[in-house]
């Protein structure tokens, strides 16, 4: 039910105990009025009778029905007086006047009587006549006997009256009360709200002032009058909003000031993160150039003849040469895949596609640490990024032959239940993760049970590319190891349909000098960098040519000299790039022979301008078996053009 | 002197009352039938005509019927009897001293004899209330002359009258036109009957034709029909009728005073009961202007008086 509105409660308070007073009065009134003409009704007939009664007396005495026919067509003109029957001493009728309704004599006695008929609302009033008694205290009028002288009944009146007048004259005083109970209570409930508004006022207008309140507008007030019968009430709560408002400010003014330390205090973190990206790309670059330099070197120099004990330590240098490529390589992964700097390009291929690359780089390390290594040949066609899932197997199994000392690894896939997905699993014999570990392997540079950090035990951040990496692909992954009881790392992948179109063409064995007499331009500032790729390319048959920027570059052209390709390095002195120069120089030719871009930057703005240049980014240190696949790639490609 | 008398007086007065009632010393007792006021006029009326006379005061006592029935009277010189009822209670009592009784209508007197058996004598006698017949119908003749019809209605009390009536009305060439009420239901019929021929209707003292219930009526039929009524009271003047003649308690007091006065002076009452000497005369003026008369009181109770037969 609706709760009743205050106006409708107040109106309810004034009108109920009006109504109730009002109908009591009208009621008692009412009664009383009707009583009252009941009995003047009554009083009146009575009366009526007695004079009838008299008047007849001697017309009944002296039994003159003349005289009596007067009377009672005198008495018929009286208002409700329906009938008039009167009747002799023996009861004999005399006369009758009017139609009597009644159908039975009522008994006729000495007395009068009254007989109601509510069925047609008359009633019968039977009057005896006696004559009239004068007062003769005379002596002589007395008796010896003391017999008093019997009442001589002269006879007796019939006299029928209709209530209808009556009835109706109540009705209308009925009516009348109603009407007057109604008029009351109209004027009341007029009365209730015109003075009720003096209440209702300050009482609406404290409600809407609560509610703007409520709603926030702390600003609001309600004026103060004299004569407001809430003016207390008022008061307070104008205080109260006042209080509020300036709470509010004090609360907006405290967050506002925290708010401001926080801004500053992640701009001063912000500032920090930047710094030391900054001072970490610069370092990686810096660490970049000389390292690729010092690879290009040592390529350089496995390939002169030497006695034994130099060959030796050309191998040593050589291995040193690969951990510091590992690591450095390692860590630009981690910061690509923080940087977001990692495309992923998936598409549907064999799995065994990336198995047998697995076999070929891993069957010769598990052979010499006694071993054995099986992949499991699969028949399944996957939707991932060929590339990075290979990276990520490498890092598993490198992982797997690295923690175990007997038995082997094993890599093997197995369909999931509903045939959508495999599961790639990598198992081996190993000491085992405890379980405590669990988290903790995935974190960058831990290893278990390799507090000393010894170098051959690798960088402690394989697990945590692989982790990054199958988030990137949305390859949900699973560790299941106990110590020493092996491990098991898996991960799930999408099944596809195999398409036949795509088969990846295999790499040839290269003979050493095979790009005898090619003529190559390669621009680099850095002079360390620029002698190894010179030397190295050498080593390949090229006959390069250096230059340290764009001007040099083209005063190389300059002398008529035509580059078969173009290799340079992304950022130049004087704020060139890479990409102009390139341009600059296939402009200044006429013609487009192949380029490739190398940087030390790990940005991602950088290898989408080199795709939109349509140049292949090779990333320092850049590993001189890859280099070597590019130029025959592009020089094939120029060729074939 | 004289309020040492009257001390006297007082302190034997209280003594007497002390001692109860001394029927003895009282010289006349007087028994009215109740304490109305007609009776306690006629009483004072006697007493202080008594006293008048020279009987004190002392020497008179007073009672009611019923208080005489409760204790007697003792042995008085004289005992008045005021109505009708101390009449026939005193007669009841058959007393040993002489009776007056007064203030009672003749029929009454008579009943009492007939109930008690005694006779009226000097020791036992009355003084009617009633008026002679002949004063009546004397009056009738000084007051309407040309009235020859009397009409009279006889009931049962009054019929013994009518052989009276009738040799007085023809001494005075008057004719009586009469009718018999043997019952009420008759009344109407009788007194339409009389009332035709009358030329005035004399009412005469009987229960059962005029009372209090149907006077009223008669008097309507005989005003109607012009027929004047004499009546035999002052009442029956008031109600309607046209005159009366009667004597007041307080006429019969002093009447009857004199004759007490006699008794104790030795002589005896009278043997033959009497009727009251002075009387009144009463018009009922507006009546009498509805008939066209014209009627002077006083000279009509002076014609009578001087016409009256009785003293």
């Amino acid at each position: 039910m609706k709760p009743l509105s205050i106006r409708t409660r107040m109106l309810l308070a004034v009108l109920l105990p009006v109504f109730l007073i009002a109908a009591m009065l009208t009621a008692v009134y009412l009664t009383a009025r009707m009583g009252d003409m009941d009995k003047a009704y009554h009083q009146k007939s009575q009366a009526f009778m007695r004079q009838l009664a008299v008047s007849s007396e001697y017309g009944l005495f002296s039994a003159n029905v003349i005289q009596l026919q007067v009377l009672a067509n005198a008495a018929m003109q009286e208002s409700d007086v329906v009938s008039v029957t009167i009747l002799d001493d023996r009861g004999r009728i005399l006369l009758k006047a009017g139609q009597h309704r009644f159908t039975r004599f009522p008994l006729l006695g000495n007395t009068p009587s009254t007989t109601f008929d509510a069925l047609k609302g008359i009633d019968l009033l039977a009057y005896p006549v006696f004559p009239s008694v004068v007062k003769l205290d005379d002596l002589l009028g007395t008796t010896l006997s003391g017999v008093a002288i019997k009442p001589i009944l002269l006879g007796h009146i019939l006299v029928e009256f209709s209530q209808e007048a009556l009835l109706a004259r109540e009705r209308g005083v009925l009516g009348l009360g109603l009407v007057v109970l109604l008029l009351g209570l109209l004027v009341a409930g007029f009365l209730a709200l015109k003075l009720g508004q003096g209440v209702m006022r300050p009482i609406f207008s404290v409600s809407d002032l609560i509610k703007r309140i409520g709603l926030g507008e702390f600003s609001a007030r309600n004026p103060v009058l004299p004569n407001d019968p809430l003016r207390a009430l008022q008061i307070v709560l104008n205080q109260t909003a006042e209080r509020l408002a300036m709470s509010r400010d004090d609360l907006e003014q405290r967050i506002r000031m925290a708010t401001e330390a926080l801004r500053e205090q992640k701009e001063e973190a912000e500032r920090a993160t930047l710094s030391k990206s900054r001072f970490l790309a610069a370092a990686s670059h810096d660490l970049r150039q000389p390292m690729h330099a010092l690879g290009m070197f040592v390529a350089r120099l496995a390939q002169l003849a030497h006695d034994p004990q130099t060959t030796g330590l050309i191998k040593h240098l050589e291995s040193s040469v690969h951990a510091m490529q590992d690591l450095l390589d390692g860590l630009m992964d981690i910061s690509r895949l923080d940087a977001h700097a990692v495309p992923v390009r998936l598409s549907a291929f064999p799995i065994e596609d990336v198995f047998e690359k697995l076999r070929a780089t891993f069957a010769l390390s598990a052979q010499e640490q006694k071993l054995t290594f099986h992949v499991r040949p699969s028949q399944v066609w996957v939707l991932s990024d060929a590339g990075l899932l290979h990276r990520v197997l490498i890092n598993l199994v490198d992982n797997a032959l690295r923690y175990t000392q007997t038995g082997g690894v094993v890599v093997a896939c197995r369909r999931l239940p509903g045939g959508q997905k495999i599961r790639l699993e990598v198992w081996d014999s190993g000491q085992g993760i405890s379980p405590k570990h669990h988290q903790a392997v995935f974190a960058e540079f831990f290893q278990v049970g390799n507090a000393e950090r010894n170098r051959t035990q690798g960088m402690g951040l394989g697990l945590n590319i692989v982790k990054r990496t199958l988030k990137l692909l949305g390859h949900p992954m699973a560790l299941c190891s106990h110590l020493g009881q092996g491990t098991r790392f898996s991960f799930e992948l999408p099944v596809v349909a195999p398409d036949l179109d795509l088969l990846t063409p295999q790499e040839m064995a290269a003979p050493a000098r095979e790009f005898e007499g090619r003529q190559v331009l390669l621009i680099e500032d850095d002079a360390l960098a620029l002698a190894a790729l010179e030397s190295l390319l050498a080593s390949w048959g090229c006959e390069s040519r250096c230059a340290v920027g764009v001007v040099q570059a083209l005063a190389h052209l300059n002398r008529g000299w035509v580059p078969e390709l173009i290799i340079s390095d992304y950022r130049l002195p004087g704020g060139d790039n890479g990409i102009d120069a390139i341009a600059q120089v296939r402009a200044r030719l006429g013609i487009s022979p192949p380029a490739c871009l190398m940087s030390g930057d790990m940005n991602l703005s950088l290898s989408e301008a080199s795709k939109v240049a349509q140049l292949t980014l090779l990333h320092k240190p850049v590993r001189p078996a890859k280099l070597r696949s590019l130029v025959r790639h592009l020089l094939s490609e120029a060729s074939l053009s | 002197m004289h309020a040492q008398h009257h001390f006297i007086s007082l302190v034997f007065c209280l003594l007497l009352w002390a001692v109860g009632p001394v029927h003895a010393t009282a010289l006349v007792v007087i028994v009215s039938s109740e304490r109305s006021p007609a009776y306690v006029e006629a009483a004072e009326a006697l007493v202080s005509e008594l006293e008048r006379r020279g009987v004190s005061r002392f020497d008179m006592r007073q009672q009611t019927a019923l208080e005489f029935k409760n204790s007697g009277a003792g042995s008085p010189r004289l005992l008045v009897a005021l109505g009708a009822q101390a009449a026939q209670a005193v007669a009841a009592a058959q007393p040993k001293f002489p009776v007056l009784c007064a203030l009672l209508p003749r029929t009454s007197f008579e009943a009492v004899l007939r109930e008690t058996g005694l006779k009226s004598s000097d020791q036992f006698s009355a003084l009617y209330l009633d008026q002679p017949l002949s004063r009546q119908l004397e009056l009738v003749r000084l007051a309407l002359p040309a009235a020859k019809n009397i009409g009279v209605l006889w009931g049962p009390e009054s019929k013994s009258k009518e052989p009276t009536l009738k040799a007085l009305a023809a001494t005075k060439l008057l004719s009586v036109v009469d009718g018999s009420v043997a019952g009420e239901n008759f009344l109407f019929p009788q007194l339409k009957k009389v009332l035709a021929e009358a030329d005035v209707l004399l009412a005469l003292p009987d229960q059962q034709v005029f009372n209090a219930q149907t006077i009223q009526n008669i008097l309507l039929s005989s005003f109607r029909a012009r027929v004047p009524l004499v009546g035999f009271s002052p009442a029956y003047v008031r109600a309607g009728a046209l005159l009366a003649v009667f004597s007041t308690p307080e006429q019969i007091g002093r009447q009857s005073a004199a004759l007490a006065k006699d008794v104790l002076l030795g002589r005896g009452l009278p043997a033959t009961p009497l009727y009251p000497s002075s009387f009144s005369v009463m018009v009922n003026d507006h009546v009498a202007r509805s008939l066209g008369l014209s009627l002077d009181t006083s000279l009509l109770t002076d014609r009578l008086k001087s016409t009256d037969s009785t003293k």
